[in-house]
Formats: C-alpha cells, structure tokens, sequence
C-alpha cells in the first residue's frame, strides 16, 4: 500500500491558489463537470478523439486507482457547490510490471491556462511515480500541442517520433530513484 | 542558411522579384483594364467580357457596396458561387471598394456556412440562388447575423435573351433551384444599376491592407480565416509569374481555369493571367466532363490548371482525344502531389510538363514549384520560388541539415500575417523567428528540392481539397447510435486519398446508410466518407486512454484484416 498523499495549497504565478490532493471516490461528478467545461480542443489534446462524455467505466477506473500502480492528481479550488476541478494529472501503469514504466496525462481547464499549474501537477507526478518505484515515465502529445511539449521540455522529458504517425510524438523521461525516496515526502 | 536552391533555378529566373510593383490588387486590375481594354479577360458558358467591361462592372459593384449598402473600409463580403462572369465581377468590385472578400464553398452546409459567416462577421454576401436556401436556413437560426444579401443568377452576366433563357432552364427545366425566401434581399443587376450612377471612393490601399479572408480547417477545433493582404496577393502574384511566365506573351494567352475561384490557387492563379492579360475561360462544372471538353475545343487554351485527378479524369476521357492541346504551353497542378503516371500520360498526350506547385492558403499559397525545365517527374515539391525561404526545423525551431527530416517551414512575402481574431493559432503556427510552420515533415535533397514524408496535421487530402478528421468525427458522433468513431484517410487511386471511418456501435441497429444520411447532413461533399467500418470492439487506445491512430491506419493496410472494409456508393 502506497503512503497517503496529503493535500498541500500551491500558490500559482498569477497569485491563485489551488489546492492539489489525490483523487478520491467523490470526486467523480466533478471530473465528469470538469470535463464537460473542457473545450474541443482540450478534449481532444487528451483523448486523442472527440469524446462527447466519459464513459462510465473510464470514470470509475480514474476515481479508483490502484494503489501502487496508477495516480491519480486534482487540483481544486473552492465553489458554490464544495469544490471545482480546474487540473487533473494521471498515470497508470504500461506494459507489463516488470517494464516499471507509466503513462501519463495532464488537462488543465481552459482560464488555467499559463499558470504554472500544469508543470506542478507533473513535477508531482514525476515524484510520486518515483515513490510508487516507476523505473520511466512515457507520454503522447499531439504533435500541434505545443504548450504540452514545451511543459514536457521543461521537466526534461525527452521527445521521440512515433513510428507510423507524424501527428504524435512520445515524451519519455528516466525517474532516478532518490536515496531514501520511500520515506522521503516530496518537497513542497 | 544558405539558399542551395538558388544554384539550381533554371536560367532567367531572379532571386529575388520586385513586390512594389503594385500597391494592392486594384492597382493591378486598373493597369491591366488600361493595357488590355478591349481584350476579353474572362469567358464563360459561352459568353465573354473584356478588361473594359469588367473594369466598368466591378466599378458598379464597388459604388453600390459603398454607397448604398454604406460598407468601409475592412468590411468582410462573402461570395457564395461557383466559377460564373459575376465572380470576378464580385471580386474586384469588393477589393476595389478597400473591403475583405471571403470566399465561400457554395456546396457548403449550413453549419459550415453559419460558422463561416459568424466568425468573419461579414457584412454582405453575394449568393447564387441555387444555394440561397442554405443562406436561408443560416439566417433563421442566427437571426443576430446583420446581413446585407445580394442573390444572383445563372445567367445574370449573359446577354438578355440568353440571360433569361438561361435562367428559365435552371430554375424550371432543371430544377437546380431549391426553393428560398430571404426577406430584403437584392438582385445583382439591381445592385449593379444601383452603383452605376454613385461614384466610388477612392479609398487609399496598401500592402499591409487585408483583400482576403481564406478559411482553412485545423486539426481540432474550427476552420479559421487566415487573413491574406493586398501585399501577399501580389508578392504572390509577383513570384508565380517570374517562374512560369517564361514562354507567355502578354495579351496573347488563353487560361483555362476547371477550379472553383474560392480556392486560393486558383484565385492567385487567375491574378496572375489577368495581369498578364490573358483571356480567362472559367469552367463552372469540371465534372460535367462533356461541357468541359466542349470549353476545351472551342477556346485554343495556352495554359491550364488543375488537380490530379482533374487531369486524370481528362485523360481518362474517350472526347479529349479530339481536343486539340497544340497551343499549350504551360500546365500546372496544385493542391495534392501528382502522380507520376499521370504526369507521363499528360506529357505524351500534350507534350507538356506538369508544374507542381506547394503551399497553404496561409502562403497565399505558392511557396516551391518544380522548374519549367524539368527532364521528367521529381517526385518533390520542386524549389523555393523567388523571394521565399524555406527551411526544415525541428520542433524547438533549430535548423537541421539537408538530408535530415523535419518541419517544412517558410519565410516570405506571401505568408499571411496572422489567423483572424485568432491569436493562440496564430503563436502556435508561427516560430520565434517568424518561420511559418507548414505542418508537412519532409527534407531538403543536396539540390534544394524539398520532398514530403508525412504529415504532422492530421489531415486528408481529398482531390486537393483538405478534409480535417475531427470535423468528420465531430458529425459522426452526433449520432446517437455512436459510440466512438475515428477518421482517417485511406489512399484512392482517383483521388488520392477518401476519408474512411472507423466506428464502435451504440446502437447495434445502425446501418451505413443511415449514418451516411447524416453526414449528409452537415457535410459537404468532399468530406463525406467514402468507406464505413464498422467494428465490434473499441477503438485502440493507449494504457490511459488516448486512441492510437496509428494502429488504425496499419489495420486498414492489411488487406485481409478482420473485418474488411465496406465500399460504399
């Protein structure tokens, strides 16, 4: 069983703050909303397709990731009904266990834009696949997603073509293990 | 860089072409109304006008849209028509009256039009009555567009007693006008009269002046309007006529155009020949074989356009043998990669070499084009034309060397300024250095031939026209008896390529026929897919949900895949 994740508040370049946690069973209508606040493009950029909806067991797969395995991150803020899902941040387990590789996602919705949120929710991403003992994290961006790649860049993920398909690139990045790493809380 | 391309430009072709020549395109019509007055400058369903006429038509037009309609200066005009005398009467009148054409598909649906429409907030449209009904539809539910309506006829350009007989067969005979009632809309030649006694205001123009609003899809999300200016225009205009104008006299030429004028090739490709002031013989239907050939033989054409498979289906035509192609000298294709089979066919039937030209509608849109002197088929997008750069980036924006594969991207005049009240597009297409990024991967030879390997939009090239698949995804999840779908292009020998699509059912009752039918819908026909499969398990999707195009397109390689393709009429 993976440690727990405690909440933390992170105070974003324009001043917002967001708190970010890990995913919980009660989270699902708020990822389904947050999705349907998604534009097009966004939707696209994430599933690779026009998805008019979640599927339902897309849905309950994401609320209840399996411990040790996947990740699941959101970031959140306050609203008139609890809270708001403004960034999500994934990654489930690839290939075969014995492979210690993951995959990861990111959407941020549309006015949090540019704030910093989406590298923070993969810098956190990165730490606690280390901790879950990933040997390598992996990913697919649309080749036109600039900003993905520019995120992906930055938290020095390397860019590969995918064989067969110009109009997607993989980003893959090695996860050192940290001396200690198992009990070592990532650094606010 | 260096500019390996230069070292290779067939003798006389400059480096470099004068831009300046012209302030705008209205200068560039005026000049060329006071060299070849009396010369016609386009024909059509029998018919021809003269630089005079279409100088004093356009004129009218002008005046109406500033006076009576009361239009300024970078207010948007659509046009709404296939290739007729009144679409260059329309054309110039707009640009000469210092306002924005946006040319629109007249096969379009009526999303696409409202969408159109909404985006480039045009103040006017000129439509042919046979598609008002779409108009019609738009307006009804968006009724919040303010919308001056112009309706014009088959016939209105032809001589009266042709004009009406025209116009009886097809709406009557034909019943090619599907019934419409726009509340306050006007005839063209009221219009016409209307403006014939105003004067027109000589509203000062320069390059960086918008003349173009050229709608182009994307990979997500909706078409966007790339704004071309006077200045792109004519450095366009300036670079395609150093490279072909070689044998061509002035005055002397016959063009024949078989593609629709709201297609950016065409349009610089007819600037290009009315500067010039060669006789333009607009095709309306192309593929009314029949009409199109008779075009063929009665005009001795000296230069034509077209696409691949325009040119296939000429050769594919038992009647073409009979045309007679000894006055050719010049023939160019464009928007999609000719096929070397039928390149040699048109060499041995003509004796003349297809021109390849590249380039987006971004680019206004001719950036490389093989040389006129080519021995045979290159099989590349040819050279950088005068006054271009070009380069292959990778995607942080680095050059890479010759030989190496990445993004074709290009530097030039021609390239437009921006997307309409898009910036976020705009950033994205654009480098730091100010490279325009094409979207096609390829590699620059030890020559300076560039030479495409793939695709880094997802698009699909159907007869040179750019069919985007989340536009036919979006329609066909609309559908409720669909669960997921994707689309991807398939190779066709006719064609080049057809947009397949790949479907998960919801409703296990749904057939190909009804799902067609609602693509139908909202489609226009090129887009329309022209293969269904229908698939029982869900689409192929990475560990986190992201679908693998890549594993469908293998899958529809493989002849003997599970289940096999469906044709579909």
């Amino acid at each position: 069983m993976t440690a727990k994740y405690r909440p933390r508040r992170i105070t974003l370049r324009d001043g917002r703050e967001v708190t970010l946690r890990a995913i919980v069973e009660a989270d699902a209508t708020e990822i389904v909303q947050a999705f349907e606040r998604l534009s097009a493009q966004s939707r696209y950029y994430r599933f690779m397709e026009h998805k008019k909806q979640l599927n339902e067991a897309a849905l309950q797969r994401g609320v209840h990731p399996r411990p040790g395995r996947d990740f699941v991150f959101v970031a959140t803020i306050p609203a008139p009904d609890t809270i708001d899902i403004v960034g999500a941040a994934q990654y489930v387990q690839a290939g075969d266990a014995a492979d210690r590789t993951c995959e990861f996602a990111v959407t941020v919705a549309e006015d949090w834009r540019g704030s910093g949120l989406a590298t923070q929710l993969v810098a956190s991403l990165v730490r606690r696949a280390r901790r879950d003992g990933y040997k390598t994290m992996e990913g697919l961006v649309i080749a036109e997603n600039t900003a993905m790649l520019a995120l992906a860049r930055k938290l020095k993920f390397k860019r590969e073509p995918v064989l067969g398909d110009a109009t997607v690139l993989r980003v893959q990045r090695a996860l050192q293990t940290l001396r200690c790493a198992s009990r070592q809380r990532s650094a606010p | 860089m260096e500019a390996i391309w230069l070292k290779h430009y067939p003798a006389g072709i400059p480096a470099e072409v004068d831009v300046h020549q012209f302030a705008s395109l209205r200068d560039m019509l005026l000049c060329s109304r006071q060299r070849f007055g009396q010369l016609p400058a386009y024909s059509n369903m029998g018919s021809s006008m003269t630089y005079a006429e279409l100088d004093r038509s356009s004129r009218d037009f002008a005046a109406y849209l500033q006076t009576t309609l009361g239009l300024r200066k970078g207010d948007r005009v659509a046009i709404m028509m296939p290739n007729l005398l009144q679409y260059p009467v329309v054309l110039f009148g707009v640009l000469r009256a210092g306002l924005v054409v946006v040319n629109v598909n007249p096969q379009y649906t009526v999303p696409e039009l409202e969408h159109q429409l909404a985006d480039s907030g045009a103040a006017a449209i000129v439509v042919l009555e046979n598609f008002a009904h779409t108009l019609q539809e738009v307006l009804e539910k968006r009724p919040t567009l303010n919308l001056a309506v112009i309706t014009t006829e088959v016939g209105d350009m032809l001589p009266v007693v042709k004009e009406l007989l025209t116009n009886v067969v097809v709406k009557y005979v034909k019943h090619m006008v599907p019934a419409w009632k726009i509340a306050g809309a006007t005839e063209f030649n009221t219009a016409l009269r209307a403006g014939r006694g105003q004067d027109v205001q000589d509203v000062p123009l320069s390059h960086d002046d918008m003349a173009f609003l050229q709608y182009t899809g994307g990979t997500t999300g909706v078409a966007k309007g790339a704004v071309l200016t006077h200045g792109n225009l004519v450095a366009n205009v300036q670079q395609m006529t150093a490279w072909m104008a070689r044998d061509l006299v002035e005055g002397k030429e016959v063009f024949v155009c078989p593609l629709p004028l709201y297609h950016v090739y065409a349009l610089t490709s007819c600037l290009v020949f009315m500067k010039m002031g060669a006789h333009t013989v607009l095709v309306t239907n192309p593929k009314d074989m029949k009409a199109y050939i008779h075009d063929l033989r009665k005009y001795p054409f000296t230069i034509i356009i077209g696409v691949n498979t325009l040119y296939r289906a000429l050769l594919d035509a038992p009647e073409f043998a009979e045309v007679d192609t000894r006055a050719l000298k010049l023939t160019s294709a464009g928007g999609m990669a000719v096929q070397r089979v039928v390149a040699e066919r048109w060499k041995q039937r003509t004796g003349v070499d297809i021109i390849e030209g590249y380039g987006l509608t971004e680019t206004s849109p001719v950036v490389m084009a093989s040389p006129l002197d080519i021995a045979q088929w290159t099989g590349t997008i040819g050279l950088p034309i005068p006054s271009t750069q070009a380069a292959i980036l990778d995607d942080d924006g680095h050059e890479l060397a010759s030989g190496e594969v990445g993004e074709i991207c290009i530097r030039g005049p021609q390239v437009m300024p921006r997307y309409w009240n898009r910036p976020d597009e705009t950033e994205k297409v654009f480098t730091q250095d100010g490279w325009l990024r094409t979207g096609d991967m390829g590699f620059e030879d030890e020559r300076g031939y560039f030479r495409i390997t793939d695709r880094k939009k997802d698009m699909i090239v159907v007869s040179g026209f750019k069919v985007f698949p989340n536009q036919i995804e979006d329609v066909v999840a609309l559908h409720p008896g669909v669960a997921e779908v994707a689309a991807i292009g398939e190779p066709d020998e006719r064609s080049g390529e057809v947009v397949k699509i790949v479907v998960v059912k919801k409703d296990p009752e749904l057939t190909e026929q009804a799902l067609l039918e609602h693509c139908r819908q909202h489609l226009t026909s090129y887009k329309m897919p022209k293969i269904v499969e229908f698939r029982t398990e869900p689409l192929p999707k990475s560990n986190i949900g992201k679908i693998l195009r890549r594993e469908l397109r293998k899958a529809a390689a493989t002849p003997d895949a599970a289940s096999p393709p469906i044709p579909s009429a």
